[in-house]
C-alpha cells in the first residue's frame, strides 16, 4: 500500500519540517510535488499497525509541526494521491479498490494535456472510468506515451512511486527534451539518388522509432550529408502535416533532394528533428494495412502530377453506365486531394 | 561481435548491425530484412487474392514485392483478369496504381469487375520512361498496394515489357505488387507469367458475343477458365481443369 500526504499550502520550510517527520516514521517516503509525498508501507503493518492506523498517526505527527495532512491511502500512488486530494485537511481515506474509486471522477484529475483533453471530450470520454476502457495498444497508436502513461494511472496499474524523488529533491518542472538524431556512414560512397534514399530510410526508420517512443511528430527536418571531395550538403525541411511516420519522413526527403540536380558522392548522413510536437493521431489510416495509406498514395499521385504535367494523373467516375458512347460513360478528374 | 560485447558497449554492436541492415537494404531494398514474427505476418497478409480460381494458379495470389505478368493475344481476357486483382487488392483499403500508357483504362468495365474507382488512380504514360517514373513513384510510395502496368495492343503500344526492368529492384522493396498486362512475355526480361489463352468463341448471328479462356502458369498443370457470357459483362469464374473434371466425373 502507498500512503500518499499533501500539505496544502506548505512553504519551502513547511515542506522539509514535513518530509523531516514523515522520514522520522516511516522507512521509504519519497517527494512527488512540493507538499506532496508519497510513503510505501509495505513491510510496515507489523510495527506500526494497519494503513489506516498508519495515516491517522501521519495526520497527527504532521499537526505537531503545524502541517495540516491530508492522507490517501490506496494500492497505487496515483490513486493514493487523488485521493489525499480529494479529502480535507486533517482527514484520511482509505481506498481499496483503487480502479472503482477512480472511474467515475472527472477526466481533469488525469495528467493530460490541454489539446489531449479537448479531443478525448470530443470522443465522448468524461471520465476517467471512460478512458481507461479504452484498449490500452490503441490508446498508445492514437496519442502517443504520455496519453499511455495516462492511460496507465486510470487502469491503476501505475508505479510511480519508483519515479518519487527518495533523496527529497523536488523533481524537475520542464525535464530537457532529448536530442532525436541520427546518424550513418557508408563504406562505399552512394553516388545515386535512389541509393541514398534507400540507405538514409534506416536512418529514419530509428528517427520514427525515437518519435514514438516519445509520443512526438516531427515538423522540421535537418539533414546533414557528408560528401566526397565536397563541402557537406545540409537540407533542411518542414513536414507538413507532423508526423513520426517512417515513410512520410521519406517522402519529404525524396522530394527535399529531388530538388537538387548533383548531390554527389555521398558517404555519410546526420538526421536531426529541429521541431517536434505532441503527436496527435488520425482517425483514419491509423491502423491500415500496408499499401492501404490514402494519404501516402494521394501524395505520390499528386508528385506525378507536378512530374508528368497536368492531365496524365487522373481518377475516374462512371457518369452514366448506360451511354452508347463509352467515352460519354465515365468522367475523368485530376488528382488533387 | 564478442569483441564489442567485451568493449562494454552494446550500441556499439547495435551500430553495427544497423549498418549492416542499411547496407542490406540499400542494395536490396527497405524490406529485404525482417523480424521473423514480422515476416510470417507479412507474408499472410501481403498476398493479393483475386478470390477467383485464377488465386490457385499463383499459389494463393500475387505476392506484394514481387512481379507478375499476365500474358495472352488481344482479347483473351487479360484485362478482365487484372481487375479483377485490381478489385482484390482494394477488398482490405488498398489503393491501386494503374499506369496506362496506351490511354485504353475502361471505367466502366472496371466497375464492373468489382474495382472501387475512388480508390484507383489512373497514370496516362506517354513513353516507357514516364512508366518507369509512375512505376518507381507508386511501388516506393507505401501508399499503393498494386501497380498495374497495361502496356496496351502491341500496334499502340509506347512501353514494351523489356522496358521494365528498371523496375524490377524497386518491386522487391515494395510493400505493393507488380502487375504486368502485356501481349508478349519480353524478350530480354523474364518476368514470372500466367498465360492467358482463349479457348473458344461463341457467335450469334455471325457476330462473337461470348468467349472462354483461361489462365495458366507455364510451370503448372493448373488452368484456371473464366467464361465471358456477354459484350461488357464481366468474366465468370468457371474453376480450375481439375474442378471441372472433378464434376465430369
Amino acid at each position: 500500500m502507498i500512503a500518499a500526504v499533501v500539505v496544502r499550502g506548505a512553504s519551502e520550510t513547511g515542506h522539509s519540517r514535513a518530509l523531516i517527520t514523515l522520514r522520522a516514521l516511516l522507512p521509504h517516503v519519497g517527494v512527488i510535488d512540493a507538499g506532496t509525498f508519497a510513503c510505501d508501507l509495505a513491510g510496515t503493518e507489523r510495527v506500526l499497525g494497519a494503513p489506516s492506523r498508519i495515516a491517522r498517526r501521519i495526520v497527527e505527527r504532521l499537526l505537531r509541526v503545524d502541517a495540516h495532512a491530508s492522507v490517501g491511502v490506496a494500492v497505487t500512488p496515483f490513486a493514493a494521491r487523488v485521493a489525499a486530494e480529494r479529502t480535507g485537511p486533517c482527514e484520511t481515506r482509505l481506498v481499496t479498490d483503487a480502479r472503482e474509486y477512480l472511474a467515475p471522477l472527472p477526466l481533469e484529475v488525469l495528467p493530460l494535456d490541454e489539446k489531449l483533453s479537448e479531443e478525448l471530450a470530443l470522443l465522448g470520454l468524461r471520465t476517467v472510468g471512460d478512458f481507461a476502457a479504452l484498449p490500452r495498444g490503441a490508446v498508445f497508436e492514437r496519442f502517443g506515451r504520455g496519453a499511455a502513461r495516462a492511460h496507465a494511472l486510470a487502469r491503476a496499474e501505475d508505479d510511480s512511486y519508483r519515479g518519487a524523488d527518495h533523496r527529497g529533491a523536488l523533481p524537475p518542472e520542464n525535464p530537457p527534451r532529448r536530442r532525436i538524431c541520427a546518424r550513418r556512414l557508408w563504406e562505399e560512397p552512394l553516388a545515386s539518388r535512389d541509393q541514398l534514399i534507400f540507405a538514409l530510410r534506416s536512418a529514419l526508420d530509428e528517427i520514427s522509432s525515437a518519435l514514438a517512443a516519445d509520443g512526438l511528430a516531427a515538423l522540421r527536418l535537418a539533414v546533414k550529408l557528408e560528401r566526397e571531395g565536397a563541402e557537406p550538403l545540409r537540407l533542411e525541411r518542414a513536414v507538413l502535416p507532423p508526423t513520426r511516420e517512417s515513410a512520410a519522413l521519406v517522402r519529404s526527403l525524396r522530394w527535399a533532394l529531388e530538388e537538387r540536380a548533383h548531390l554527389g558522392r555521398v558517404i555519410g548522413c546526420a538526421v536531426e528533428v529541429r521541431e517536434a510536437e505532441p503527436a496527435r493521431g488520425r482517425q483514419i489510416g491509423l491502423f491500415a494495412a500496408d499499401g492501404a495509406r490514402w494519404e501516402e498514395a494521394i501524395a505520390s499521385a499528386r508528385y506525378l502530377r507536378e512530374k508528368l504535367g497536368a492531365g496524365r494523373v487522373l481518377r475516374a467516375r462512371v457518369a452514366n453506365a448506360d451511354a452508347r458512347l463509352p467515352e460519354r460513360a465515365a468522367e475523368w478528374k485530376e488528382v488533387s486531394s | 561481435m564478442a569483441e564489442t560485447v567485451k568493449k562494454g558497449s552494446a550500441q556499439v554492436g547495435a551500430t553495427a548491425l544497423a549498418e549492416a541492415i542499411t547496407r542490406i537494404e540499400t542494395r536490396y531494398g527497405t524490406r529485404a530484412v525482417l523480424r521473423g514474427d514480422v515476416a510470417e505476418r507479412q507474408d499472410g497478409e501481403r498476398r493479393i487474392a483475386s478470390g477467383t480460381s485464377l488465386d490457385r494458379v499463383t499459389g494463393g495470389g500475387i505476392r506484394a514485392g514481387e512481379p507478375l505478368a499476365f500474358v495472352g493475344p488481344v482479347t483473351a481476357g487479360k484485362l478482365a483478369l487484372a481487375l479483377r486483382v485490381a478489385a482484390g487488392a482494394q477488398r482490405d483499403g488498398g489503393m491501386v496504381a494503374w499506369i496506362d500508357p496506351s490511354a485504353s483504362f475502361d471505367p466502366l468495365a472496371a466497375l464492373r469487375a468489382g474495382v472501387d474507382l475512388d480508390r484507383l488512380v489512373v497514370v496516362r504514360a506517354r513513353d516507357a520512361d514516364e512508366v518507369l517514373l509512375a512505376g518507381a513513384a507508386a511501388l516506393r510510395s507505401e501508399g499503393f498496394r498494386l501497380a498495374v502496368v497495361d502496356t496496351g495492343p502491341s500496334f499502340a503500344s509506347r512501353c514494351a515489357v523489356d522496358d521494365l526492368a528498371p523496375l524490377l529492384p524497386v518491386v522487391r522493396g515494395s510493400p505493393a505488387a507488380l502487375l504486368v498486362v502485356a501481349e508478349e512475355r519480353g524478350r530480354r526480361l523474364a518476368l514470372p507469367l500466367v498465360r492467358v489463352e482463349p479457348l473458344g468463341w461463341r457467335e450469334r448471328f455471325g457476330r462473337t458475343v461470348g468467349w472462354s479462356f483461361a489462365a495458366a502458369a507455364p510451370a503448372s498443370r493448373e488452368r484456371a477458365l473464366f467464361a465471358v457470357a456477354a459484350l461488357g459483362a464481366d468474366a465468370s469464374d468457371l474453376g480450375t481443369r481439375a474442378d471441372l473434371l472433378e464434376l465430369a466425373s
